[in-house]
């Protein structure tokens, strides 16, 4: 029973970082029609940004102080996509889309080096955090709070894109992009100033994910890559551009793998990919897609 | 340790010639600094180019950054020295690995064709010596290759190599020698799980680590397996399922980076309490990529091929010596790949020196290959023997227990518990059949151990 427990916390986790990326990669292409080959890059550096600062700080802070490190590899991750998108992307966006599969995937390369150059190759923790939130015993068996705090993390996190991208004055202007530029334009929208800050918030989520995740797992070079892979597979079960599409699609990719690492070890991988298979056959925009 | 076990221990280690603890080399160390022959007849004073392939980024960076700075440590001093035979330095064009394997043959074509090199070297992936190999036979390019240590390479890719050698142990030795420490430290144990990534080098250690674990003690049975991909950072689903099945022993290949992040999530979830663990590759990138907060006791495996405390600076001064040098040049402790990329250079010096006393001049490539067939060298690991049969490097392999000790900001191995096992005890002898003649077991070792090895008894 316990085991039950903890694999659907386990679950519910994982559910929590795939849904923060492929939010960020959704809401980055429903507004502006980009698909984000770097979004996984940016996950990876909120990682090591908020490794990097948390372990600057252990000596100076005590450890449940440190925890106002953790925002800051989102901050710092949506400070760089605010600057990314007027000085390079902008340029793109009358091309067509292999121009900006390109560039993005450019970025992705000058990322990942980035990091390697900043950082090294040594994989970099923050797991004094795990620690200063203590253990929490499910029928004998282990399970940190910092875990369950994250999943907390997620579920706000996602209430408040819901909030703000429909209940704001704000979200109103993005979802009329969204839905037509020209006509934004038109009606006197800075197109432009949504644009940055929709790019923005995508790569601060993805940030946030990776500050999440550092505490827990660890910031090693090339988990940028290895997450996008993941997060296409739930964007296109859930559908481009929804944000409800990424919230149900990480749900069920997160899901499908812990029952599948549970009592189906061999077809861990498989079922992902499977799964996606069907859903494009059935519904080619994926399960909240819209029909274009 | 109670009495019986001590028994146990004893008996294991009598049946492959191991030692256990510090011992092991018998002869104090002969030194680096052997007085070279006068070189013989007219050597030219042209570079010798060498093309070194290894990761330089990505996840296996942390294998591949130690290999590239083992070879520019012996790239340096040949040079200081003058270079090879005192006449021609070295000059080495690096690519990336991570480029993929189709990318890396194009690479050796290129460095051999318009870079013209002398040597190629580096390599570190099971997936790409197989597709190398072949390639560097076609160029007829000489070839050490300093890990990539698949069976699968010299068993089935190139069966009878000419230009194609490879420095570090065969692959399955990883996985027996992991059984073999195993067996000997925790000899009780019976319920085995395994965490292996998913790709051949898992399959690997998983087959070899099952079916030697299953010879040595009685009543052996895998209750769990699991199979993460390569890259996966998240273990925490695997962690619960294998504490579902309560194993007693945990075997696990999982390297890099992935093994940094299993460790942290494993030890919070309890998992070190529940069952002893086995690894092969715990400490195979840089020593300080593993914290302190690692558990003690944990099986750490270094690819069964070198640890940078062993053999003690005692006993094996060359690797003090080494160990000295590579950490005043790079601030940093060497790995298994940085020794043997360090040593495939070295390999190549004292083949074509001693080629050249035979023939004069800068011998050709044919000469230096019969000097690297059956060539013995004393490297930081240890006396490593070249079989003239198949090319391959054969050392002790050796594992140990991690253990935090002072003067490293990192856990390193519990000196009294480093298992030392004669190569042949473990590996196929060279007249034994490839796969596919006459057996079709997955390798010439996964079919002499089942043929030779006697039954455990209960």
């Amino acid at each position: 029973m316990e085991i039950v427990a903890i694999q659907v916390l386990n679950s519910l986790f994982y559910a929590a970082v795939l849904f923060l990326i492929a939010a960020g990669l959704s809401l980055i292409f429903g507004v502006m029609g980009i698909v984000n080959m770097a979004h996984g890059s940016f996950y990876a550096l909120g990682a090591y940004v908020t490794a990097w600062s948390v372990a600057a700080a252990a000596g100076v802070f005590p450890a449940t102080a440190l925890f106002i490190f953790l925002p800051l590899g989102a901050i710092a991750v949506a400070v760089i996509g605010l600057a990314i998108e007027p000085t390079l992307l902008r340029r793109f966006y009358r091309r067509p889309e292999e121009y900006q599969l390109l560039v993005t995937f450019g970025l992705l390369l000058v990322l990942e080096d980035s990091i390697r150059l900043v950082w090294g190759g040594t994989p970099r923790t923050a797991s004094g955090l795990v620690d200063s939130l203590g253990l929490l015993q499910i029928g004998g068996l282990p399970y940190p709070v910092y875990n369950l705090a994250m999943i907390g993390v997620g579920m706000v996190a996602a209430l408040a894109l819901w909030a703000f991208v429909y209940r704001t004055k704000f979200g109103v202007l993005l979802r009329a992009t969204a839905q037509d530029r020209r006509m934004a334009a038109a009606l006197g929208i800075d197109v432009g100033r949504i644009y940055s800050l929709a790019f923005g918030l995508g790569c601060f989520m993805a940030g946030l994910a990776g500050a999440i995740v550092v505490p827990s797992q660890a910031a090693v070079l090339g988990m940028g890559v290895e997450v996008l892979v993941v997060s296409f597979v739930v964007v296109v079960i859930g559908g481009l551009g929804s944000l409800e599409g990424a919230l149900v699609g990480a749900l069920i990719v997160s899901a499908l793998r812990t029952v599948t690492i549970q009592f189906w070890e061999e077809i861990e991988l498989a079922a992902l990919y499977l799964i996606a298979a069907i859903v494009l056959l059935i519904r080619p925009t994926g399960m909240f897609g819209k029909k274009s | 340790m109670d009495k019986e076990l001590m028994q146990e221990r004893r008996g294991f280690l009598k049946q492959f010639g191991a030692t256990l603890g510090a011992a092991g080399l018998g002869a104090a160390g002969v030194g680096t600094a052997h007085a070279a022959a006068k070189p013989k007849g007219n050597i030219p004073n042209k570079p010798v180019k060498v093309g070194h392939i290894t990761f330089l980024t990505g996840a296996a960076e942390l294998l591949g950054g130690p290999g590239q700075r083992g070879h520019v440590l012996a790239m340096e001093e040949i040079n200081a020295q003058g270079g090879l035979l005192g006449k021609r330095k070295i000059e080495t064009i690096f690519a990336d690995e991570a480029a993929g394997t189709d990318a890396n043959v194009k690479e050796l074509r290129r460095m051999k064709l318009s870079e013209r090199i002398d040597l190629f070297t580096g390599v570190i992936s099971s997936g790409n010596t197989p597709a190398l190999g072949p390639v560097a036979e076609e160029l007829r390019v000489l070839t050490l290759f300093n890990d990539g240590c698949t069976d699968f390479l010299f068993d089935k890719a190139v069966p009878n190599p000419k230009y194609a050698f490879r420095v570090t142990n065969i692959q399955s030795a990883d996985g027996v020698t992991a059984a073999i420490g195993a067996a000997t430290h925790w000899p009780k144990v019976r319920r085995i799980a395994s965490l292996q990534p998913d790709y051949s080098y898992g399959r690997n250690v998983f087959e070899h680590f099952s079916l030697a674990l299953g010879k040595l003690l009685p009543g052996i049975e895998v209750v769990s397996e699991s199979w993460p991909k390569l890259g996966t950072t998240d273990f925490t689903s695997h962690i619960t399922k294998i504490l579902s099945n309560n194993p007693d022993l945990l075997i696990t290949g999982v390297w890099g980076g992935d093994y940094v992040a299993f460790y942290k999530q494993a030890l919070r979830y309890g998992l070190f309490d529940k069952m002893k663990v086995a690894t092969t590759l715990a400490f195979g990138g840089y020593p300080h990529a593993i914290g302190k907060d690692h558990p003690e006791g944990v099986l750490a495996g270094v690819h069964a091929n070198y640890h940078f405390l062993y053999p003690s600076a005692e006993r094996w001064p060359i690797n003090k010596g080494f160990v000295e040098r590579y950490h005043s040049r790079w601030k940093e402790y060497p790995s298994f790949e940085a020794d043997g990329a360090y040593v495939a250079l070295y390999l190549y010096k004292q083949a074509v020196e001693k080629a050249n006393q035979l023939v004069g001049g800068w011998p050709e490539d044919e000469a230096i290959i019969a000097m690297l067939e059956g060539a013995s060298i004393d490297s930081p690991a240890g006396y490593l023997h070249i079989r003239a049969d198949n090319h391959q490097g054969y050392k002790d392999a050796v594992t140990g227990l991690s253990k935090n000790l002072p003067g490293y900001d990192f856990p390193v191995w519990d000196p009294a518990s480093i298992v030392s096992i004669p190569i042949r005890s473990i590996t196929a002898p060279p007249d034994w059949p490839k796969p596919g003649k006459g057996h079709n077991e997955s390798t010439a070792a996964a079919d002499w151990i089942k043929k030779t090895w006697p039954a455990a008894q209960a």
